[in-house]
């Protein structure tokens, strides 16, 4: 045998081994993904990039398209109704994160507890979240009734003048944000009680024992600890309440006037009443972009608090 | 029942490497078992044979064949899992099916398979339970008698043992052993417990930092450790370890760091002067009252024996004594060391010195 | 007193209290669906009452039967399985798959497509979507509907089922390869089955969110393939108002979904729960 062959065959066994090594000791999970890959490109990834292309042309139900490069963006910054519902998203977001979170982490401390039936009461309390949202919208409706309504009668009851709720430019912003919270605080309590339930029990024993009463061992213990999950809970909350659509549509359209109608409202009118398809698509685009700035700031700050308390989440 | 060859075996994942040149010759029908302590490389050495992770350079070979491309299915070996790796919802009789029927089996050897299996390991009354209503002890069980009816040439053991209790562990390290004797199989086995290997193992691999310290006859690596870290790692308590240097003038005296006078049997006279530890296992430290004189820190009878924990001008020394003693902290006593239990190590490389 | 009774009757008091707490925490939702129920059951004239009334003075049935009998109804209900049962189905058949692939390839980063699926706004989908079904002449039928509930379900199965592949033991596998499995083997015979409380939770999950799906429906549903929470709403705009039609009708859309709720309750939580926290 000559050296040269000697050398070939040493190589190419390298070169078998090299590929055969990766067979082994790793199959691939691709075919596995791949299905999916394939769904989600078509029903996600396909419509972000049409409407993008979309967003930057003149284009109605009927009518050819017609490129107009960035008018159809530079026409929102001058848009007064898209401008007002940018400003009612935002109001309506901070009301609707900020109560659900409240409602949503004492709900969560409660539900921590023993107690008896607390399996059927959290059942109850969960309710609302999982129950179909226009079915619930109707309901509220008849309930925010001036005339008729039950809730002016509860009102009645503790001695309060009626309200007009969502029939009212004033109140209608309020008494959304009270349905939103009814319905989503659920969601903050789970995730919390996620995070509560994930606890250690030693920290607890251990300051107990050093004395630390109950609202010190919330304070320096759980609130610490359960931080990371009131964030996340934070962040999809906010996420789900600035593309809120079902009920405010259901209970007022948007309505009374334009009073209540937040970007996801206007976009849908614009896209779907007026059929301007390049306009809504510019709406639809700075809407995501917007949800996606406000997340990043929120994850921002998650890090930021997960650095300062030296929790890692 | 085969022959197991690793020549040479490397492992590493992308620059960082976990295993180096590693060799050992695995005879047939013995029971081998690779300790170390966690991070050592010895489970991935076991991931290797079984075929779960590739080889990055060397050969190992089951029989006379190169295995290192083969599935693991192909390997023709039995592997028994630390967490046992029992299928959560399969009977027990359906677990010790599985391999076979997948390798298509006829039913009725599978059926008396299982029925011999079942029965070396007491399991006949267990047959249609789920793991999950089994007792660990039960389950450890059924993963070896899931890799039994396989009739492997090779069986492979991923720490067995480490999540039983103490007492089951030491009645399953009868049990495991007698099953090796009964099969006659070639065993590889992997654990931290140097206890498990000094009692169950033909020959043990001991590895450190990815490489082997030694291999051998349990009783040879444990009378002649071949370096510092096989010194301490087999034997509990460990040996004690003293640094110094050994007399300049060639007389058998090792000079400890803090000047305590250690007489050897002899100390070849290259060595004079050379820096140097020596170790010395508890048991070869005796009381004799011609001796160095210790100072009592820690009496720890455990019934059969006591360990002392003791001072000797600065050095803590364990010892353990067969006679029951009734020492207090600060009593002062005289010791001895068994000259020709002495082990020396070099200073910078810890290998083995020649006394 | 002795400090053992004492101390009995305290934890008793703060039982008390807490449970006190608990149904006040509970009263809006409790109330609700009371109400809902009181609404669906009452005559016209009760439900027009002012100071209300909470128990009806005569049960009316026939709020229910009017919903039953309305001649679409049960097109609208039919289409509404369809349409979950679809959704759900295609999306456990491409989902569980996926989430055991991204599970096991540790790409837990390329399940950022799915967050962005989930931060978009449903009505970002619609637009491109609508001009698609258009041009493919697919408006008429219920496939727009189902494709497009993909959007809410795929997530949902991918997103629990990461979760629960990345605690189910790799030792489980690797000792299925050592058996002789293929790796078809080892995900059906194997993975698959170990994997199937996770499957029923995102099952549960996927079938409530599409069934309460309402702004796809708006859009894309045609007079005969609306689905029922698209169909209740219209009641509102087409039949003069009548409170106890309606919220019989209500009762009736959101009906499945409440008892699903109520007999998973556990799964729910559970499902709920790990989804939203990697959800974030």
């Amino acid at each position: 045998m000559t050296l040269a062959s000697a050398g070939e065959r040493r190589a190419s066994q390298q070169a078998r081994r090299l590929s055969g090594s990766r067979k082994v000791g790793r199959i691939s999970y691709w075919p596995f993904v791949l299905p999916a890959l394939v769904v989600v490109s078509a029903v996600v990834v396909f419509p972000w990039a049409f409407t993008l292309w979309m967003s930057v042309s003149e284009w109605k139900v009927g009518e050819p398209y017609h490129f107009v490069g960035f008018a159809n963006y530079l026409r929102l910054l001058h848009d007064q109704r898209f401008l007002q519902s940018i400003g009612r998203t935002l109001l309506y977001t901070v009301l609707s994160v900020v109560a659900p979170m409240v409602i949503g982490t004492l709900a969560a401390l409660l539900f921590n507890e023993k107690m008896p039936a607390r399996g059927l009461l959290r059942g109850i309390f969960v309710m609302p979240m999982m129950a179909t949202p226009v079915a619930i919208a109707l309901v509220w409706t008849m309930m925010f009734h001036p005339q008729l309504g039950v809730l002016n009668y509860l009102l009645s009851l503790i001695g309060l003048d009626p309200q007009d709720w969502v029939f009212a430019p004033d109140t209608v912003i309020a008494s959304l944000v009270m349905v939103e919270t009814w319905q989503w605080s659920p969601l903050v309590m789970l995730i919390v009680l996620g995070g509560l339930a994930s606890l250690p029990a030693d920290p607890y024993e251990s300051a107990r024992i050093d004395g630390a009463n109950a609202f010190q061992r919330f304070w320096y213990l759980t609130l610490p600890m359960i931080l990371p999950f009131l964030l996340v809970a934070m962040t999809i909350r906010m996420i789900d309440a600035l593309k809120s659509f079902d009920i405010i549509y259901a209970i007022t359209q948007g309505g009374p006037g334009t009073a209540s109608e937040t970007t996801n409202l206007y976009l849908y009118s614009v896209a779907f009443a007026y059929a301007e398809i390049g306009y809504g698509s510019a709406i639809a685009v700075l809407f995501f972009l917007l949800i996606v700035v406000l997340s990043l700031v929120l994850l921002h700050v998650r890090e930021l608090s997960g650095r300062i308390l030296g929790t890692t989440k | 029942m085969a022959a197991v060859t690793l020549s040479h075996v490397g492992k590493s994942y992308g620059a960082v490497g976990v295993l180096h040149g590693v060799s050992v010759d695995i005879a047939d029908g013995e029971f081998v078992i690779l300790v170390g302590q966690s991070g050592c490389g010895k489970s991935t050495l076991l991931r290797m044979i079984a075929g779960l992770e590739s080889v990055t350079s060397g050969d190992i070979s089951i029989g006379d064949r190169v295995i290192n491309d083969l599935p693991p299915k192909d390997r023709d070996i039995a592997m028994v899992f630390q967490n046992y790796a029992l299928y959560p919802h399969m009977t027990v009789r359906k677990n010790m099916e599985f391999g076979l029927k997948l390798r298509g089996t006829p039913r009725a050897e599978i059926n008396e398979k299982v029925a011999h299996a079942s029965a070396i390991l007491g399991l006949e009354s267990l047959m249609e339970r789920l793991p999950r209503e089994l007792s660990g002890g039960q389950r450890q069980r059924v993963a070896m008698g899931r890799a039994i009816v396989r009739d492997p040439q090779v069986f492979l053991f991923d720490e067995p043992l480490s999540n039983l209790d103490a007492k089951l562990r030491v009645h399953m390290r009868t049990e495991i052993k007698a099953l090796h004797q009964r099969l006659g199989a070639t065993v590889i086995y992997v654990t931290h417990d140097q206890i498990e290997a000094m009692t169950m193992a033909d020959k043990i691999v001991v590895m450190h930092d990815g490489r082997i310290a030694q291999q051998g006859a349990p009783l040879d690596i444990y009378d002649r450790p071949a370096n510092l870290f096989v010194a301490q790692f087999i034997g509990s308590p460990s040996m004690n370890i003293l640094d110094g240097q050994f007399a300049g003038d060639g007389s058998a005296v090792f000079i400890t760091d803090k000047g305590v006078h250690i007489l050897l049997a002899n100390v070849p006279a290259e060595n004079a002067g050379r820096p140097a530890k020596i170790g010395i296992r508890p048991e070869h430290i005796m009381l004799n009252d011609s001796g160095i004189a210790a100072r009592v820190i820690v009496t720890e009878p455990t019934g059969s024996e006591t360990q002392l924990t003791l001072d000797v001008d600065g050095h803590e020394l364990v010892v353990l004594i067969r006679d029951r003693v009734d020492y207090k902290p600060n009593d002062v006593l005289k010791i001895g060391l068994a000259q020709n239990h002495i082990h020396a190590f070099d200073a910078d490389s810890g290998s083995r010195l020649t006394l | 007193m002795s400090a053992a009774t004492r101390r009995r009757m305290m934890r008793f008091a703060s039982q008390l209290g807490t449970l006190f707490c608990a149904a006040l925490l509970v009263s809006p939702a409790l109330f609700f669906f009371l109400w809902m129920i009181s609404l669906s059951l009452k005559l016209e004239i009760d439900n027009g009452a002012y100071p209300p009334i909470f128990i009806p003075t005569h049960i009316a049935w026939k709020n229910y039967s009017g919903v039953f009998a309305s001649n679409n109804f049960f097109l609208y209900f039919w289409n509404s399985i369809v349409v979950t049962g679809t959704a759900t189905l295609l999306a456990l058949i491409v989902g569980v798959p996926a989430g055991y692939g991204i599970a096991r390839m540790k790409a837990s980063k390329s399940a950022i497509v799915i967050m962005i699926a989930r931060m978009t706004p449903g009505l970002s989908y619609l637009i491109p979507m609508f001009l698609i079904f258009q041009w493919l002449g697919l408006l008429g039928t219920l496939a727009p509907q189902i494709i497009i509930h993909l959007v809410v379900t795929v997530p949902i199965v991918i997103w629990v089922m990461i979760g629960y592949f990345e605690t189910t033991p790799l030792e489980l596998e690797e000792a299925a390869m050592i058996d002789g499995a293929n790796r078809w083997q080892i995900f059906s015979q194997v993975t698959l089955p170990i994997a199937r409380p996770g499957i029923v939770v995102s099952l549960i999950l996927s079938v409530i969110f599409s069934w309460n799906n309402f702004i796809f429906g708006v859009v894309l549903a045609g007079r005969d393939t609306r689905t029922l929470p698209v169909a209740v709403y219209n009641m509102l705009s087409f039949e003069q108002v009548s409170w106890g039609p309606l919220a019989a009708a209500a009762l009736v859309v959101t009906f499945p979904v409440l008892v699903l709720t109520i007999v998973a309750q556990r799964q729910i939580v559970a499902g709920l729960t790990a989804g939203a926290v990697k959800g974030g």
